[in-house]
């Protein structure tokens, strides 16, 4: 089982204190979510939990080691990260980019080249220079890549951003099939009340410090939303319209 | 997939079979027009003693800085870095224009040795530079290599103008690239560097291809950017120096080869690196076999015929691009 944990986390930039004390773990098979206001530090967590920064106290494990004890391809079998910003200039092909995923694992990967483009729709576009997509075909393609380095923990920032709301359904149906058939964890930072709430769990946070965990709906409500962005009494209908409408859109995309 | 690679295989076979071409028409050319496959005494003279190393030299040169650029413009994600923009043949040229133009020639190959030190030393100072408590990040890299060269070409202008005539008008022959005074004694030692950093290259090449996605990518690919950057930089300052003290400064190769290559094979370091060497090569041979033809005896500079030729071509390219 590759679980990845977070065990009493503390992380500063320069004299700045980010992350707090921060614990949870999250179980194979699940995707969960990570919410909180803008500057919580979402990002950082992500970074954390990807090897990419080092804690000041506490330490991430990934299985049973501590993430910095892994060689970088070992590592690179175990977990993958996407940032939120993905280079708009970056000259490869489809096909060129989703190959890469190949170079921790060549032979023994989950999925074929071929397999993810075709997983992600972008099988017609593999020749296409990726400047040439839009940025939700982009965005498909760099997971597909993701999806042949064939790691059992994807970390995904803010996947969602910058998607209308068919791309953002596109993604959440490919994340959950993911998730389903391959039983790998995703862990992904989002905004999105609504989609939020479709999630098997979530993380909310708030100052780096952990606000509420567990199941979406428990995590949710509209004390703990209010209290964690200062929202003031009209957050409870934009919650219900956006609930209901995703909802809906999401038991269509299933199906 | 197959058909990309079908494609790919029939390009890299014309270039190569067109780059064979013009190394016979480089070959032949010159002030005295030659039949490389009717060798009479004279015919084996001029070819050992003047083509042979000087076609050798180009192409050397050529593909050096032609993988020069690829390297770059993938470390440092910047469609404009060439193999000078890090200051490495500023380096290069202040160390040799010292040599050319204040007469220190100890001994015949002292001005391309000195080339080469100031361009490894010049290498070795952006690198120092270059590194922030981030590890080797490609913006703070670029600034020291930009700031450097600029600082190198200000003291460069001051020594030329302090000079005496004659050596003043062979280092500016020797910096636009001035191909004339080549020989077999520099070219073991060049083709030895030049071979050093591009086999260094091509085994971080899934190295090169990562860090052009960024350093966060690359990292999650299992890659350790710093240790990447700093090897790939250490391969184009090693091609870099070596073209630079075999034939001076040749400009716009190591920039539009890459671009060029790219816009037809598509950007996979695998098949970038080998055939910006080809094409970086080819053109600059066929440069070089132009400019001492065309107006002979007179001879124009490789590196601005190289320009006057590819910069056309350049230019063609971009606007198909912009049509589809």
């Amino acid at each position: 089982m590759t679980t990845l944990e977070f065990a009493n986390v503390s992380f500063a930039y320069g004299a700045q204190r980010f992350i707090e004390q921060l614990s949870f773990s999250l179980p194979e098979g699940e995707l969960v979510g990570l919410m909180g206001p803008n500057g919580a530090g979402k990002s950082t967590i992500l970074k954390l939990a990807a090897g990419l920064l080092s804690p000041r106290k506490g330490a991430v494990f990934l299985g049973k080691q501590m993430i910095g004890s892994y060689s970088g391809k070992e590592r690179a079998k175990l977990v993958a990260y996407l940032p939120q910003i993905l280079d708009l200039q970056a000259p490869f092909r489809v096909g060129e980019l989703v190959r890469m995923g190949e170079y921790p694992q060549k032979g023994s990967r989950a999925l074929s080249v071929d397999e993810a483009l075709h997983i992600v729709g972008l099988q017609e576009k593999a020749k296409q220079p990726l400047a040439e997509l839009s940025g939700g075909e982009r965005r498909r393609a760099y997971i597909a890549m993701t999806l042949v380095q064939g790691a059992r923990v994807l970390l995904l920032d803010e996947p969602l951003a910058s998607l209308d709301i068919k791309y953002q359904f596109d993604l959440y149906r490919l994340l959950k099939d993911i998730v389903r058939e391959k039983g790998v964890s995703v862990f992904i930072s989002l905004h999105d009340i609504g989609m939020g709430t479709m999630l098997d769990r979530l993380l909310l946070v708030k100052h780096g410090q952990l606000i509420a965990q567990g199941e979406s709906e428990s995590v949710l409500t509209y004390d703990i939303v209010q209290d964690t962005y200062n929202l003031n009494e009209s957050i409870g209908e934009y919650m219900t319209a956006n609930r209901t409408v995703c909802r809906a859109l999401a038991v269509a995309s299933l199906q | 997939m197959k058909r990309d690679n079908d494609s790919t295989f029939l390009i890299a076979a014309a270039l190569c079979i067109a780059s064979l071409c013009i190394i016979v028409v480089s070959i032949a050319s010159g002030q005295r027009l030659l039949n490389p496959f009717i060798l009479d005494s004279e015919t084996c003279r001029t070819l050992l003693a003047i083509r042979l190393p000087r076609t050798a030299v180009a192409l050397l040169m050529g593909g050096a800085l032609g993988a020069s650029g690829a390297i770059l413009q993938g470390i440092f994600r910047n469609p404009l870095a060439d193999p000078y923009i890090l200051g490495i043949s500023s380096g290069a040229s202040l160390a040799a224009s010292f040599g050319l133009m204040f007469g220190i020639s100890l001994f015949t190959l002292s001005v391309p040795i000195l080339a080469f030190i100031g361009a490894i030393a010049t290498g070795a100072a952006v690198v120092v530079l270059g590194h922030g408590w981030k590890g080797l990040q490609p913006e703070r890299l670029l600034l020291a290599g930009v700031g450097i060269g600029f600082f190198l070409s200000a003291v460069l202008m001051l020594v030329m103008t302090i000079s005496v005539d004659d050596g003043l008008k062979r280092a500016i022959l020797w910096m636009s690239g001035d191909l004339s005074m080549v020989d077999w004694g520099l070219l073991h030692v060049g083709l030895l560097f030049i071979l050093t950093g591009l086999v260094l290259a091509l085994t971080r090449r899934k190295g090169l291809n990562a860090l052009t996605l960024g350093d966060d990518i690359a990292y999650s690919l299992g890659f350790n950017p710093t240790r990447e950057r700093l090897y790939l930089f250490i391969a184009a300052s090693l091609m870099t120096a070596a073209a630079v003290s075999l034939g001076g400064v040749v400009g716009f190769i190591g920039l539009v080869v890459p671009h060029v290559v790219r816009r037809h094979i598509g950007s996979d370091a695998t098949v970038v690196l080998p055939l910006s060497v080809v094409a970086g090569g080819t053109l600059l041979c066929f440069a070089d076999a132009i400019g001492r033809t065309v107006a002979a005896p007179l001879e124009l500079p490789a590196g601005v015929i190289a320009a006057l030729i590819g910069s056309p071509y350049f230019i063609y390219l971009l606007g198909q691009r912009k049509s589809r």
